[in-house]
């Protein structure tokens, strides 16, 4: 049994823990969200926040994060943080099929956690792990430097 | 039966590789590539003695449970390997690989092992009957062979504080993110007046181990830029006959020329 936060709640797991923590997510707690792309640690799009750092949720067995707080799209979209970044992917039609985009907006808030006015290199360096096959990511990148602008303060 | 640990002192971490067979796990993004379903696994990410990164007189002392990211953000690590780091992967992976598991894989491609060779590092390991210190040269065997008993652990890298300021360190990978090496190289020198009075180098991805060969290197020691100069066929010469790559993505030739390429440069930037 293995105990930790999701999305702001108290959760215990009774899957084994060398359990993708991927697998986890959708099949026990059904958190869709969290797509699986590779398995492979490749793609980004299982990507959750784990005590406040961007991980592959496919590369973590579930042992791992034994009293450790786990963010995904499904808490992170209740933030005011997610409106802005929202409004600024769809501001600049940054959304194609939509499978990266989960892994993709915790990975934004990755970036501007750590730097609230990111150049579009720490950007690009900061989706580095996040592959989206539709958009070619310019796009991406500028819906980022867009929420860096509007939402000051949030970040 | 496959049982999991979840310590957090290193003593209980000991105790359990001194009774049962089991597979240390830190960051996991090696061990999750391909997930062995009978391993045990003993937990190591939150065992705080192994996560620490101090100096003493002679070394930087780094956990070897310490992620990539640990190693980017921290103050005290040299420049030399900050890059090499941070050119690993990408931020999501940097967040949990560490380089005790990087040593640990046993793989001629870690990009920290690189640096930790041409810095003359040593391995702190450490079992319930004792601890050892040894170079880091020595505790790779072969490919994928470690000098490392079952009941043993790398608990921590000494990293030579001194002598890393002036590196040239390249990695040559299919593209820049979460990318495999193909050839990673990494050259220090040093000078005192007009003499050399250091030069590493050491080879990643070539062959079954980093490639690290003191007496070549030493053909400069104590020598002016001139006499260094003179003694560049030499020098090469010797590192022609010492590069075996082995065939992978890519052909042994490819990694051989780049090789040589590499180490040309390193030599012309510094000035012989």
């Amino acid at each position: 049994m293995i105990k930790f936060n999701l999305n702001g709640k108290e959760v215990i797991s009774s899957s084994k823990e060398n359990e993708r923590l991927l697998d986890v997510l959708r099949n026990e707690f059904s958190i869709t969200g969290v797509k699986c792309g590779c398995k492979e640690g490749e793609c980004g799009a299982c990507s959750v926040i784990l005590d406040g750092r961007l991980v592959n949720s496919c590369m973590v067995a579930l042992g791992n994060i034994e009293e450790s707080t786990i963010v995904t799209i499904e808490g992170y979209r209740e933030t005011k943080r997610f409106d802005v970044l929202d409004k600024a992917y769809a501001s600049v039609s940054a959304v194609q099929c939509g499978f990266c985009i989960p892994g993709m907006i915790l990975a934004s808030e990755c970036i501007l956690d750590k730097n609230p006015n990111p150049t579009e290199d720490e950007i690009r360096e900061g989706i580095s792990g996040n592959l989206c096959r539709c958009t070619g990511y310019n796009a991406i990148v500028k819906a980022i430097s867009i929420a860096a602008k509007e939402g000051q303060g949030l970040w | 039966m496959v049982n999991f640990y979840k310590p957090t002192k290193l003593k209980e971490v000991l105790d359990i590789l001194s009774k049962e067979v089991v597979t240390p796990y830190a960051g996991g993004t090696d061990l999750m590539i391909d997930p062995d379903e009978n391993a045990s696994y003993l937990f190591i990410n939150k065992v705080q003695e192994m996560k620490n990164i101090v100096e003493d007189k002679e070394y930087i002392r780094i956990g070897a449970a310490c992620t990539y990211t640990d190693i980017i953000e921290n103050k005290l690590i040299p420049e030399v390997l900050k890059e090499a780091v941070s050119q690993i992967a990408a931020p999501a992976i940097r967040n949990l690989g560490t380089v005790g598991g990087n040593i640990c894989n046993g793989s001629p491609k870690a990009d920290s092992a690189l640096i930790f060779f041409a810095a003359d590092s040593k391995l702190r390991i450490v079992s319930s009957r004792g601890e050892k210190v040894i170079p880091i040269i020595d505790f790779y065997l072969g490919r994928k062979k470690l000098a490392l008993e079952k009941d043993e652990l790398l608990v921590e890298i000494l990293m030579n504080k001194n002598g890393l300021n002036n590196y040239y360190y390249k990695k040559v990978g299919a593209r820049k993110a979460l990318a495999i090496s193909r050839v990673s190289f990494v050259g220090i020198i040093n000078t005192a007046g007009d003499k050399i009075i250091d030069c590493r180098t050491a080879f990643g991805a070539v062959s079954d181990v980093i490639i690290r060969r003191e007496k070549i290197d030493a053909i400069f020691i104590g020598k002016t830029f001139e006499e260094a100069k003179a003694l560049k066929d030499k020098y090469l010469a010797a590192y022609e006959q010492e590069i075996i790559p082995i065939r992978g993505r890519v052909s042994a030739e490819y990694r051989k020329t780049v090789c040589m390429n590499l180490l040309r440069d390193f030599l012309e930037s510094n000035g012989i």
